[in-house]
């Protein structure tokens, strides 16, 4: 099987430069892979800078019959330089009694946890910054580490509020992780391989056609049913409705971020944001044939994929009502992790009967 | 089920066909009754102030008085009065006052919160503005003014040029109190939800005692808005200067239904008549009110249990606004609408009078499709009944005791509604239901609004044809009422109206000037949030929030 991306960013930026990638010192290649990651993470920045302030706003409205921001520029499109503005220049407000190195690093690494498991998605036209062998396990850890941020940041908020978020987040993930990882083990086991390359590739050729409509092989619709299921999870794994029990403004103010204003609640909020990108991009690399589509560069399709999973989550928000914690619980432990074993063992019969 | 085995199979001692007997009554009470008093639709008892719990526990289970409306609180020349309204759930047209004097110089009074839950916070209220204690209160605090405030305002000793400053740091400091790691309760954590917090409705404090997630204890705390109504009202003459007052309690909006309340009791202790035509009108705006009302209660309840600002909100605002631009035709405002008079409204319907009616018209025959929508999205969706059916039960017995009323009543199954059962406007004329539900859970009382906005509209239709076709040299939107109203002297009156949230009642007393001399707002939101510990105590957070917005107060109304 041939990888539809034999090299990486770090790859293609040596050869621009006009040396061989196999023979560049290892201190070169360091520079140049974090050149490689900046692109990538601007890349990520953007779109959650126009996620955020901009089309969060515009998709909920459209839902929920409102105008929304429309002063700033052509479709309010200027709020998201306000809005930046305004958010970094308020004040920054540290609660007495915050439990400081662990009060300030909770918004890093959340926003930084996303943000690295970025760095081995495939996005097409080369664009991947390192493809290593356990992409896909890599990807799960990293994103798992946002649990510690929240847990850290509720914990040293000295905020009640701040700390059954906290403790709801984790609760939370952890219900959710093992179905979503195990709903990823069956892909792989489809794919034969955790490179995320790999796993874009494995979905390359057409499942069948009806007529002149080819549909792809992706695993979306290969297995459906898996990918519902991780659909689900992937929402209770973000923590947007209806499981957005961390935060859940009615209940909790505003859960672990209570206590945050300024450059901090900037970070979490980009952090959610990210992670929401991240999970979207994980589904689009699994489900959705990676950056695969016709006519337009791959980037593009990733973009429009990662940014329609965005779209489904911005709707379930406007639409899906709140679990309670105790129900959102016995979900994830009763129902969506029997379902993952289940969906894991079906596919293991059908891959060893076939293969 | 001690209770109903004390009752009589018939608690009906006194109930005639032209209505109650009250010598039957007092010949049950056996000698306890000292005076009786004669006010405008009930008679009143006046009994010792140590025999407050024998005398209504025999009326509740030997006559069947089982509503106690409100508790009144006032002081005379010579003594303290505290009045006890009684009623009955079924038939709330028979009514009897228990009054209970004491003296000036010890104004000690038995409870009656171990008859009555609902006299409970009552009797807190009438400790804390007028300063009578009440024996065997399990919990005589103050409820509306802090905890550290001198003197009881509206007692005849209080300053009322002395202001008073509460200082944060003087007044118990809600913040500060913290359970974490005294002894047995350890594992407890104390949170305040509250006053400021997104599902609190407005200035509600609730203080919890949460066990991980489920609260152990709870102990709503009111006051934050308190602003004086009932002292405002007993400073305004009756013709004019009290109607605008009652817009500002219930501003969801209540306003017509509550300006109705203070109409139909001024009305009647002034002995004004009310042209049918004027009653159509009334009638037609009480219901777009309670429409806009039950609207946004059903938006907000959606908002408690969705999160951020969700579909459901915006699509009942949206339904409201229509309403909110009816009324606005109609009365000139769109919140404090200022539209009654006694004896009538302030102007006709508005020109040209078919292009409005239709308009109303259209409104109502949308109503169907609508509440299919909120249906489809709200009631139909597995998800939110997982949330709402079976979480915060109040038993019909409860409700009773707590004296809920309205939508929160009709929930629980308790057919009760003022329209029909003390009939007054022009409800008894039209076709329409009373919608109960036997769920007692905050799905029933969702269910209620609901079908509560479908029974409007009808009522709406109806008046809107009557109005069309109404005789042209019959319009007459006022009757003659005197420029200055003054009633007879110590002429009492309690009379209550279907608000929106449930029985909003006043009870008035003339001195025979031209301003009452104690005005006294029974607010259906204030016993509903009594039952707020009931629903919620042993259920998860979410579920309190649930409830209370399922109970759908208005901190305005609560705190007066």
């Amino acid at each position: 099987m041939i990888p539809l991306q034999a090299v990486t960013l770090t790859d293609r930026f040596l050869e621009l430069l006009g040396l061989d990638p196999e023979a560049a010192g290892p201190l070169l290649v360091f520079g140049v892979s974090i050149l490689a990651a900046g692109l990538v993470g601007t890349f990520v920045l953007l779109n959650t800078a126009v996620a955020g302030p901009y089309a969060k706003r515009k998709i909920t409205a459209a839902f929920t019959d409102r105008i929304s921001v429309n002063r700033i520029g052509p479709a309010g499109i200027g709020t998201i330089v306000v809005d930046a503005m305004r958010l970094l220049s308020k004040e920054l407000i540290i609660p007495e009694g915050a439990d400081r190195p662990a009060y300030d690093l909770a918004p890093l690494i959340l926003a930084g946890s996303a943000l690295l498991g970025f760095a081995v998605i495939p996005m097409g036209s080369s664009i991947q910054v390192a493809d290593p062998e356990i992409g896909l396990a890599y990807v799960f850890a990293v994103a798992s580490i946002a649990s510690l941020g929240l847990l850290m940041a509720g914990y040293s908020s000295n905020n009640k509020y701040s700390f059954l978020g906290g403790l709801r987040a984790v609760a939370q993930n952890i219900a959710y992780e093992i179905p979503l990882v195990l709903t990823g083990v069956s892909v792989v086991i489809f794919a034969g391989t955790l490179r995320l390359s790999e796993i874009v590739a494995a979905q390359q050729g057409t499942l069948f056609a009806i007529g002149p409509v080819a549909v792809p092989n992706w695993f979306a619709f290969v297995n459906p049913f898996a990918f519902a299921l991780f659909m689900i999870a992937n929402l209770a794994e973000v923590g947007r409705n209806p499981f957005d029990i961390p935060e859940a403004p009615t209940e909790l103010v505003a859960g672990y971020q209570t206590e945050y204003s300024s450059v901090y609640f900037v970070l979490f909020y980009l952090g959610e944001f990210i992670h929401i990108f991240l999970g979207g991009a994980i589904i689009t690399t699994l489900f959705l044939g990676g950056p695969a589509g016709p006519v337009l560069p791959g980037i593009v399709w990733f973009t429009i994929k990662i940014w329609s999973v965005f779209l489904f989550t911005q709707w379930a928000r406007s639409a899906v009502p709140r679990f309670r914690i105790d129900q959102l619980i016995d979900l994830g432990w009763k129902v969506l992790l029997v379902l993952a074993l289940a969906n894991l063992l079906l596919t293991a019969v059908i891959v060893g009967v076939i293969a | 089920m001690s209770l109903q085995d004390r009752t009589p199979a018939e608690p009906d001692v006194g109930v005639t066909e032209e209505g109650l007997d009250y010598d039957e009554l007092a010949a049950l009470l056996d000698g306890r009754v000292l005076d009786r008093e004669e006010h405008v639709n009930a008679e009143g008892f006046v009994i010792r102030p140590d025999e407050v719990q024998a005398v209504l526990s025999t009326l509740k289970d030997e006559a069947g008085f089982d509503h106690c409306s409100a508790v009144t609180a006032q002081e005379y020349d010579d003594r303290f009065e505290s009045i006890y309204h009684l009623k009955k759930f079924e038939d709330p047209t028979q009514e009897l006052s228990v009054i209970v004097p004491t003296s000036k110089d010890n104004p000690v009074s038995e409870s009656a919160a171990p008859v009555y839950d609902t006299a409970d916070w009552h009797e807190r209220e009438a400790y804390d503005l007028v300063g009578i204690n009440y024996e065997g209160h399990p919990d005589l605090r103050r409820i509306l003014l802090p905890e550290t405030w001198q003197g009881h305002p509206l007692s005849e000793r209080y300053n009322q040029t002395q202001p008073q400053i509460v200082p944060l740091r003087e007044h118990a400091n809600p913040l500060e109190e913290d359970h974490r790691g005294d002894g047995e309760d350890a594992d407890t954590m104390f949170v305040n939800i509250g006053p400021h917090h997104p599902a609190t409705h407005g200035v509600l404090h609730v203080k919890t005692v949460l066990d991980g997630e489920q609260i152990v204890d709870l102990d709503p705390d009111i006051g934050y808005l308190h602003r004086c109504e009932e002292q405002m009202c007993e400073q305004g003459t009756y013709r004019h200067q009290i109607m605008p007052y009652p817009d500002r309690w219930d501003y969801t909006p209540g306003g017509l239904l509550n300006e109705w309340a203070y109409a139909r009791a001024a009305e009647d202790l002034a002995d004004i008549d009310v042209p049918e035509y004027a009653q159509v009108i009334r009638t037609m705006g009480a219901e777009l009110t309670r429409i806009a009302a039950h609207m946004l209660a059903v938006g907000t309840f959606g908002l408690d249990l969705y999160g951020d600002f969700t579909v459901i909100f915006m699509y009942a605002i949206r339904d409201r606004e229509v309403v909110q631009n009816l009324l606005e035709d109609l009365t000139g405002q769109r919140l404090m609408f200022n539209y009654f008079r006694l004896g009538g409204v302030a102007w006709d319907l508005p020109e040209p009078r078919e292009e409005y009616l239709d308009k109303v018209r259209e409104f109502t025959a949308e109503i169907p499709d609508r509440l299919e929508e909120y249906h489809n999205l709200i009631s139909g969706n597995e998800i939110f009944q997982m949330r709402t059916v079976d979480t915060g039960i109040l038993p019909p017995e409860t409700a009773k005791s707590y004296g809920a009323t309205g939508p929160v009543a009709r929930g629980s199954g308790i057919d009760y509604d003022l329209r029909r059962d003390d009939p007054y406007g022009y409800y008894d004329e039209l076709d329409w239901d009373v919608i109960t539900e036997d769920g007692c859970d905050n799905y029933a009382r969702l269910l209620v609004r609901l079908k509560e906005v479908e029974q409007s509209a009808r009522i709406i239709e109806q008046c809107a044809d009557l109005l069309e076709d109404w005789p042209e040299d019959d319009r007459t939107i006022q009757s003659n009422v005197p420029r200055t109203l003054r009633p007879d002297p110590d002429k009492e009156i309690y009379r209550a109206v279907e608000g929106a949230k449930g029985e909003l009642g006043i009870y008035m007393r003339s001195d025979g000037t031209d301003k009452p001399a104690r005005f006294k707002i029974r607010s259906p939101c204030f016993s509903n949030l009594q039952t707020l510990p009931v629903m919620s105590e042993g259920e998860y957070i979410p579920d309190m929030v649930a409830s209370l917005g399922s109970l759908d107060i208005v901190l305005g109304e609560v705190d007066r």
